[in-house]
């Protein structure tokens, strides 16, 4: 393997300035993918996906989405809750990891019995974790 | 239980229970009945005549000698409450009964009295069921009552008119039924009372009544309708027990459980903010850490130092807001004072001035009705400024906003004084947020300078002056906040 592919796009939903700053850094750092989407709650997020079933265009689909749970105006269960019923309409696999600070069980078990939901990371992740997530993917 | 009569002689010896034994002609009495009476066998004479004219009281002697006959002529057996005259010349109480009519089966060919002795005084003696209804309704404070449709007339019985605070000889009358209800539980006795005239639906309601001196008390209330021979509904009966004493340890019950959920809640909170918050800073402290040792630029490395400075500030800003919180828990000593809400609003106002004018910002106040209240001033200040500002704060976007900001009492609960504020702006979503709404760190609204520690603050210095707030809203429409002092 000496041709190095990279993830195209990624998603980052989370109302945290300062871990969304921290976390661009390393991916442009360790070049972990070409473009980042950032989304600051599960409203705007949402309404980005749902508008990107209307028109579609393949490029402009996350291949990687890091969802943050709290968070204001729409949390990220409401946006699990409204993300499951369009996912299978992007013809593209799209891998979702839950990042929170919460280390209440109960969340981590109810991110657990959603197949939607491909790892739950508890913040701070550790880079390593992070640069894996993107290798797996690309 | 069968006893044969060798038996029965060892009972009754056992009993101490006088008896006579009817043979044919003859008659026994036993010793213990002569003793019993406190005669010795010499001053007795066996006869029914010496019993009729010297033993039984003259009040029972007619029956008696009826039923004796009776017994004696058509084998009919009888039980019979008498009062026999002892040596000491007082008159004791007897219950006489024939074998027949005691609880066991004996079998004896003769026919057998027995008279046993009443223990109880006369005037203590439990006459009949009467006695029992009226110590059952005076211990357990319940009246009963009848209503007869066809007379058109109402019945209570003494203990209704106690309970109740009437005369003894009130008469009552169908119209007044109502006045017995409180004003917000009159719906309710109609609704109940109307479909049991009308259905024949018995009803067990908790109300609260009126007594004739005004005062309140709750009270457990069954009716059940009364049929004619048509099966049609004739009367009313039923029965109120006044059941203040429970109803209000129960409220006072529900209250505190109240008071515990809502520190709970608060508890939740701080338990919240320790996990998330604090965590959320502590979580970027570390991921800088980790990039600091990966990084290989010193130049890189610098340029993290920034980050660390933001942190540390936001982290400052945390701990002040619990700081906040953790003051109003400890002024709940503090002193309170007469604060008037139109000079605590000029204040807020001169203070914002430069919002509500940009804002274009109109608000009407009306302090009439409660002009002052005994509170802790910057207390009422803050929640005054905090309110209205959210409402400025959260404008709609179409049209200046509007604030109404007033004070009442409120009659349901002692006068107690109510401060509401009601907004035209945009509104907030209370079927998904309701829960939220009070809660730290929650915003709904897309403004960046939303903070979501307002209301917490808000909520938790009226809460710890015994006060309630409640909210009320309509997307596009605006809110009212409302404020039980």
């Amino acid at each position: 393997m000496t041709m190095i592919e990279t993830v195209k796009l990624a998603c980052i939903i989370d109302d945290d300035n300062m871990y969304v700053n921290l976390v661009k850094k390393i991916i442009e750092t360790k070049k972990l993918c070409d473009n980042l989407l950032v989304f600051k709650n599960g409203k705007e997020s949402i309404d980005y996906f749902e508008a990107m079933i209307q028109n579609l265009s393949e490029e402009n689909v996350p291949e990687i989405i890091l969802l943050d749970l709290n968070m204001p105006v729409m949390d990220g269960w409401e946006f699990l809750d409204r993300f499951m019923k369009i996912k299978n309409k992007f013809g593209k696999i799209i891998t979702l990891y839950v990042v929170s600070s919460s280390i209440n069980p109960n969340d981590i078990n109810r991110v657990k019995d959603l197949s939607v939901v491909e790892g739950y990371l508890i913040k701070p992740m550790e880079i390593g974790d992070l640069e894996d997530i993107f290798k797996k993917s690309a | 239980m069968i006893l044969n009569k060798k038996l029965l002689k060892n009972v009754i010896d056992d009993l101490d229970a006088g008896y006579w034994e009817l043979n044919n002609n003859t008659s026994y009495w036993s010793s213990a009945f002569i003793k019993n009476l406190g005669y010795s066998p010499e001053e007795i004479t066996v006869k029914l005549n010496f019993f009729l004219d010297h033993i039984i009281h003259k009040d029972d002697r007619n029956l008696f000698k009826d039923n004796f006959y009776s017994l004696v002529r058509h084998d009919s057996h009888f039980k019979q409450t008498i009062s026999l005259l002892c040596k000491d010349g007082e008159y004791r109480e007897y219950v006489c009964k024939t074998n027949e009519e005691l609880p066991v089966n004996i079998q004896v060919d003769s026919k057998v009295v027995f008279f046993f002795e009443v223990k109880l005084k006369t005037h203590e003696k439990v006459k009949d069921d009467q006695f029992y209804f009226y110590e059952t309704a005076a211990m357990t404070s319940t009246g009963s009552w009848y209503v007869d449709f066809k007379n058109r007339k109402s019945y209570w019985d003494m203990q209704t008119r106690k309970i109740l605070g009437f005369p003894d000889d009130f008469i009552p009358s169908l119209k007044m039924a109502s006045d017995l209800y409180a004003e917000e539980h009159k719906q309710l006795a109609a609704d109940v009372f109307f479909n049991c005239a009308m259905t024949g639906k018995p009803f067990n309601i908790q109300i609260i009544m009126i007594t004739a001196q005004g005062k309140r008390f709750w009270a457990k209330a069954m009716g059940k309708a009364v049929y004619n021979d048509n099966k049609e509904v004739e009367g009313i009966r039923g029965v109120f027990q006044d059941i203040d004493d429970l109803k209000q340890k129960e409220l006072s019950l529900l209250k505190t459980s109240d008071i515990i959920t809502s520190q709970n809640s608060r508890l939740f909170n701080f338990a919240h903010i320790v996990s998330h918050n604090l965590r959320s800073h502590s979580s970027n402290l570390g991921l800088i850490v980790q990039m600091i040792e990966d990084l290989d630029s010193p130049q890189e490395k610098l340029e993290l130092l920034d980050n660390i400075k933001d942190i540390s500030e936001s982290l400052n800003t945390t701990i002040e807001h619990l700081n906040e919180v953790v003051t109003i828990q400890t002024n709940i000593n503090q002193n309170t004072e007469t604060v008037s809400f139109k000079e605590t609003f000029s204040q807020i106002v001169r203070s914002i001035s430069n919002i509500i004018r940009i804002n274009k910002a109109t608000i009407n106040s009306d302090f009439s009705k409660v002009e002052t209240i005994e509170y802790i001033p910057a207390y009422l200040d803050s929640i005054m400024l905090n309110l209205i500002t959210n409402a400025i704060k959260y404008k709609h976007p179409d049209r200046n906003p509007t604030i109404h900001i007033k004070t009442y009492n409120d009659v349901k609960r002692n006068g107690r004084p109510v401060m509401e504020i009601v907004d035209n702006g945009r509104g907030i979503d209370l079927k998904k947020f309701g829960d939220k709404l009070f809660g730290m760190y929650k915003t709904f609204h897309y403004n960046e300078d939303a903070v979501g520690i307002g209301l917490f603050i808000t909520k938790n210095q009226i809460e710890s002056l015994n006060g309630e707030i409640s909210v009320k809203s309509e997307v596009d429409k605006g809110t009212t906040f409302t404020i039980k002092f």
